[in-house]
């Protein structure tokens, strides 16, 4: 085995094969390093998809427009820097399929209801922000916005080899590090805490 | 390892239905007594290499659970109503995989206390429900819950808790180490006077039986174990079953029927194997452990003339008195970051509520545990009062590692019109009749879980929250922990298997599983399925060797 690539697969197929318990004893310390180095997924290799191939150019930047409002980019990353646009068109032309037909019907309508509000020659994609806004608010209780916000917050925070959490910069906004593995301290409360005090009239007892 | 395998024209001592927390015990146990056994799983056998850390997958695209999609379900709270199929994720939901449920279990690891086997006889009946006792007692399962920890590993410190049952031996690890969460959540309650003590898990503190201690990546329920530090039956018992050289364990291989002859005996199982192909395996014996949901479905689609409700069901309990956990909790949000998408979900518990209390003027007990929730499942809800995009939205979600979740986790009661049964009209992508729910809360599960939901807030308020969002509890429309559906019992004409696990109706047909469940239990049954498993396992073993089957 060699431990100086750190693959997640050779890592993890060395583990379950469990070459014998004295191998792991002896390198654990090297697997844990490695595995908090690897990555997350079986797939990791793959290229995650950074093209529209589900929705049109049209409907693609009414989507962007819409997602970036759900999580506004600013000085730190929001939906557009995560590239979860990617991720809604690979869902929707995929794993997702199923709620294209209703997904497109109901951007139908929201273009429609804006048109009515705003009028026809421009697109909410190119509306000054505060007029989105104050668009979204009147919408933001239908189901097509409702599954914008859900496929939104899906493509922030899943696995960037779906399309979106580019360079996991959904998990760097909400505090989450890339890590495969950990040791204590978790977090600042457990950082301090002097272990676990008996009862009294109880006689904890290990083996 | 060169692994056993039998032809289905082979007539094999043993089929075990489903390859789970009973199923993988249940093979390992007959077949070291010297029996050949046949296990056949829906699922395919993934490596551990196979398994990811993708919560989309896991938990939104039912990437190990059964699909519905392929497996869909229906649901309905009362009889007299028509069952719709469910979008989303199905009613009953357990993972379709070799290890089964156990492969995705948070590893809360709880026995039941004594009190849990003789409710009926120290509370008496409960209007609306059919409360009963076990056969059998926490003196006869004692044995067995200790197999469990030493024999499938688990982790805990015996003795701390003032409410914890008699046990024979300590656990054979130390607790895992404690998370902010635990901390706070011990802080709290202590502060109330309560009695918090470390978690027992189902996961290696410390190497233990070759399998090496957690890696604290976080990411226990929903999802299987990479590393084989989670106790799940397809890195435990499965392939000590498979050492014998007299287990083969048959993935892909769904089991649609119980072949019956004249004579009113099992002679094995039809499935469709991985090319969807029919076949027939032959046996001595059938044990289904397919869980609260597959086993009575299969029962009830094995009905024969002479058996026309079902297969073992001359009773007709075979499916009825579903029971999940119900329970309701609290999130809190604290000043500092807990970070609790690191180490293992729980570390710490508490039972100081484990028993129903008739001051409280309703049926319920059970335990709170600290815990934490996946990121994505996360993000998904806001609290009340918070907007769900925008700044205000950002802000929510930039707190993430500053939250956490105390938990209650309670009974529900049995009720006979609560069940599993076959939909007249829909069928799987096998063509196999579809399972169909029918579920209503017991008013009493009800008003426990909200009774629940004001205990964590003040947990939470006591460890020093600056924010708290009260659970909200509402009618459940499914579960995780599928209980009761095929009790256990003395009477044939109440119960569907005797106190060894024997069909009272077919001889050589056992079953275990969290159907053989007669109570519920407080939230965290796998403990005690598979020590069901290991005792179901001895005597069936020697009925086998005195030619009692």
């Amino acid at each position: 085995m060699d431990l100086t690539v750190p693959s997640r697969r050779q890592f993890l197929t060395a583990i379950g094969n469990l070459a014998s318990a004295g191998w792991i004893a002896t390198n654990w310390p090297q697997i844990a390093a490695a595995a908090e180095h690897s990555s997350h997924g079986a797939h990791d290799a793959d290229a995650p998809p950074a093209t529209i191939k589900t929705l049109s150019p049209g409907e693609a930047a009414q989507i962007d427009a819409m997602t970036n409002l759900i999580v506004p980019g600013g000085t730190t990353p929001g939906a557009r820097d995560a590239h979860v646009l990617y991720f809604i068109d690979n869902a929707l032309g995929s794993f997702f399929a199923a709620q294209l037909p209703a997904f497109r019907q109901g951007l139908g309508e929201f273009t429609a209801a804006y048109a009515k509000a705003y009028g026809a020659d421009a697109p909410f994609s190119s509306a000054p922000e505060p007029q989105q806004v104050a668009f979204l608010k009147q919408v933001e209780t239908t189901p097509f916005f409702l599954a914008v916000r859900r496929l939104t917050v899906l493509g922030l925070l899943a696995l960037p080899k779906y399309g979106g959490n580019s360079d996991y910069l959904g998990w760097k906004l909400i505090g989450v590090e890339n890590n495969h593995a950990w040791e204590p301290p978790f977090g600042f409360y457990d950082q301090d805490y002097p272990g676990f005090e008996p009862y009294p009239g109880t006689k904890p007892y290990t083996a | 390892m060169q692994r056993k395998t039998f032809k289905t024209s082979e007539t094999v001592d043993f089929i075990v239905v489903g390859s789970g927390a009973s199923g993988g015990i249940m093979a390992r146990e007959l077949a070291r007594a010297g029996n050949s056994v046949v296990v056949m799983e829906q699922g395919p056998r993934l490596d551990a290499h196979e398994f990811e850390h993708d919560e989309l997958k896991y938990r939104n695209l039912s990437g190990i659970t059964n699909n519905p999609a392929t497996n869909p379900q229906t649901f309905r709270n009362t009889e007299d109503q028509k069952a719709e199929k469910v979008s989303g994720r199905n009613p009953l939901t357990y993972a379709r995989v070799v290890g089964g449920s156990s492969s995705h279990f948070n590893a809360n690891f709880w026995r039941l206390h004594e009190i849990d086997f003789i409710e009926r006889s120290r509370l008496g009946a409960i209007e609306g429900a059919d409360l009963v006792d076990w056969p059998i007692t926490y003196a006869e399962l004692e044995p067995y819950y200790t197999k469990v920890e030493w024999e499938v590993g688990v982790s805990g410190l015996a003795g701390a808790s003032p409410f914890d049952p008699w046990r024979s031996k300590p656990y054979p690890m130390p607790p895992l180490p404690v998370k902010s969460s635990g901390v706070l959540f011990e802080r709290g309650a202590k502060k109330l006077g309560l009695h918090p003590f470390p978690a027992p898990m189902a996961i290696n503190s410390v190497m233990y039986k070759d399998r090496p201690a957690c890696i604290q990546c976080g990411l226990c329920g929903g999802f299987a174990c990479e590393v084989k530090a989670k106790s799940s039956s397809v890195w435990t018992v499965i392939p000590e079953a498979e050492a014998t050289k007299r287990c083969e364990v048959r993935p892909e291989s769904y089991v649609f029927r119980i072949g019956m002859n004249k004579a009113g005996r099992a002679t094995g199982v039809h499935y469709y194997d991985r090319d969807r192909k029919e076949q027939f395996q032959n046996a001595r014996a059938v044990v289904v452990c397919a869980n609260g949901a597959e086993t009575p479905r299969l029962l009830l689609n094995s009905a024969t003339g002479s058996a026309a409700q079902g297969l073992a069901n001359s009773s007709g309990a075979v499916g009825r008195y579903l029971m999940f956990n119900k329970g309701g909790g609290a999130m809190a949000r604290f000043d500092q970051p807990l970070n609790e998408y690191k180490g293992a979900n729980v570390t710490r518990i508490m039972h100081d509520f484990y028993d129903s209390d008739p001051k409280r003027g309703f049926y319920g007990g059970g335990g709170f545990d600290a815990r934490s929730g996946g990121p994505l499942t996360w993000g998904q809800t806001v609290p009340k009062g918070t907007s769900n995009w925008g700044p205000e939205f950002k802000e929510y979600l930039e707190s993430y590692t500053y939250w956490m979740n105390c938990s209650g986790h309670g009974t529900s009661l049995a009720v006979e019109s609560n069940r599993v049964d076959i939909d007249p009209d829909l069928k799987d992508a096998w063509g196999i009749p579809a399972i169909r729910v029918t579920r209503k809360d017991h008013p009493d599960d009800t008003k426990h879980a909200k009774w629940q939901v004001e205990r964590a807030v003040e947990i939470m308020d006591a460890a020093g929250a600056k924010q708290i969002v009260p659970g909200e509890v509402g009618e459940a429309t499914g579960g995780v922990h599928l209980l009761g559906t095929c009790r256990m019992g003395n009477d044939p004409a109440t119960s569907v298997i005797d106190k060894y696990h024997r069909t009272h109706d077919v001889k050589n047909l056992f079953l275990c599983d969290g159907s053989s469940m007669v109570t519920s239990g407080r939230g965290q049954p796998t403990q005690t399925i598979e020590a069901l498993a290991f005792r179901a396992a001895d005597h069936i073993a020697r009925f086998a060797k005195r030619g009692e089957i």
